[in-house]
């Protein structure tokens, strides 16, 4: 700080001319000087005076100064929390709109990737397709086989019953002649107890 | 009239590409060509619809005012309000050449078709092998005509299963659309 009156606005005329006189030195012009100085010094206590004073030693020191301005990403201040809506915000730079597609190079680009997405869509979906025709296959095989089998063991049950009922039939046939011939052997006093099935 | 942005490029292409095979490049850049640029042709969108037009033609149309400008080209389609895309009947020529998938029916099963009926299996004259279900199929007449385009219901393997009323392929757009459509295929 600047040096001040001990006084400040209360001390008189009269004790500042006699301390500037003292310090200052003998000049006329520097007396002149002096009494106009009071209302100088009350000034100078306001900083933009003060500045003033000092202009005219440091205005080239102070242009120096001023050419570095820092950016606000070189300061690394914290962002504020704001919500900025989406219509608001503009990317710098960019193209307004829409952007089209007219030259050759870019549509080519365009359907090549469309037409390999396309081939592995359909790849898949043959792959898949067959995959599912191998199951279906296995399992049509499964049951033809299951089919034939049963088939086969009915085809069995069958022929044992055919060759079953001969067999059957034959000895049945025989007990049955017997009875016949034997109707009256009961009476005979041969109790037979037989049952037979079918 | 604009020309079409990455996005609306890629959805058509994606939607042609049902259709096509590998040689849909072909569309944008014909190996026969021999002009210069304005030979070329482009895809060009003006109210909703797509047109494939010559890049002359396209530069000419410039000149004419939006609401006076009624087509121009060939009509490809229109993107409808959610951004997708819709092929129209129109689209067949440029589509047929380069179709990946084919199915020709025989010609009692022609009008059945034309008047918007799917196709059975009793009307397929012959197919192409190896064709996944549900994958877009151009459909032709027995002397290689196109007559429309379609989705595959079944796999070739599976459809040679099926029963001769079953259906193969469900319709999508066929030629009869010049005349059933006629009052509101060209309108916006």
């Amino acid at each position: 700080m600047a040096p001040k009156p001990p006084s400040g606005g209360k001390g008189s005329k009269s004790t500042a001319r006699a301390r500037k006189s003292a310090t200052a030195g003998p000049s006329s012009s520097s007396r002149s000087k002096v009494s106009k100085r009071p209302p100088s010094k009350q000034v100078k206590t306001k900083p933009g005076v003060h500045s003033q004073t000092q202009k005219g030693a440091g205005t080239a020191k102070a242009s120096k100064r001023k050419q570095r301005t820092y950016t606000e990403e070189e300061l690394k201040l914290p962002t504020l929390n704001m919500i900025t809506p989406v219509g608001v915000q503009k990317p710098r730079g960019k193209k307004k709109g829409k952007v089209f597609v007219d030259d050759k190079e870019s549509m080519m680009t365009i359907l090549a990737l469309v037409n390999a997405e396309k081939e592995g869509q359909i790849e898949s979906k043959m792959i898949k397709a067959r995959q599912l025709e191998e199951i279906r296959e296995a399992r049509r095989k499964e049951m033809e086989k299951k089919k034939e089998k049963k088939q086969a063991e009915l085809e069995e049950v069958k022929k044992d019953l055919k060759k079953g009922k001969k067999r059957r039939d034959a000895p049945q046939e025989k007990p049955a002649d017997g009875d016949r011939q034997n109707g009256d052997g009961r009476k005979n006093g041969k109790p037979k107890k037989r049952v037979s099935f079918a | 009239m604009r020309a079409l942005t990455d996005v609306e490029t890629q959805t058509l292409f994606s939607k042609l590409a049902n259709y096509t095979g590998r040689s849909l490049t072909q569309l944008i850049a014909p190996s026969d060509s021999t002009g210069g640029d304005d030979d070329r042709h482009v895809f060009r969108l003006h109210e909703s619809r797509v047109y494939y037009v010559r890049l002359s033609i396209a530069n000419l149309a410039t000149s004419i005012a939006r609401d006076n400008l009624l087509s121009l080209g060939t009509c490809i389609g229109k993107f409808t309000k959610t951004g997708k895309f819709r092929l129209h009947i129109t689209a067949l020529d440029v589509i047929a050449p380069h179709a990946r998938y084919k199915l020709w029916i025989k010609p009692n099963g022609e009008m059945p078709f034309l008047y918007g009926g799917n196709v059975v299996k009793a009307h397929v004259g012959r197919w192409s092998e190896d064709c996944p279900e549900h994958s877009g199929v151009v459909i032709l007449a027995m002397d290689d005509t196109p007559l429309g385009f379609g989705v595959t219901a079944r796999s070739t393997a599976e459809a040679r299963k099926l029963e001769p009323t079953s259906v193969v392929a469900f319709r999508q757009a066929d030629v009869g659309e010049y005349l059933r459509e006629e009052d509101t295929l060209f309108t916006t």
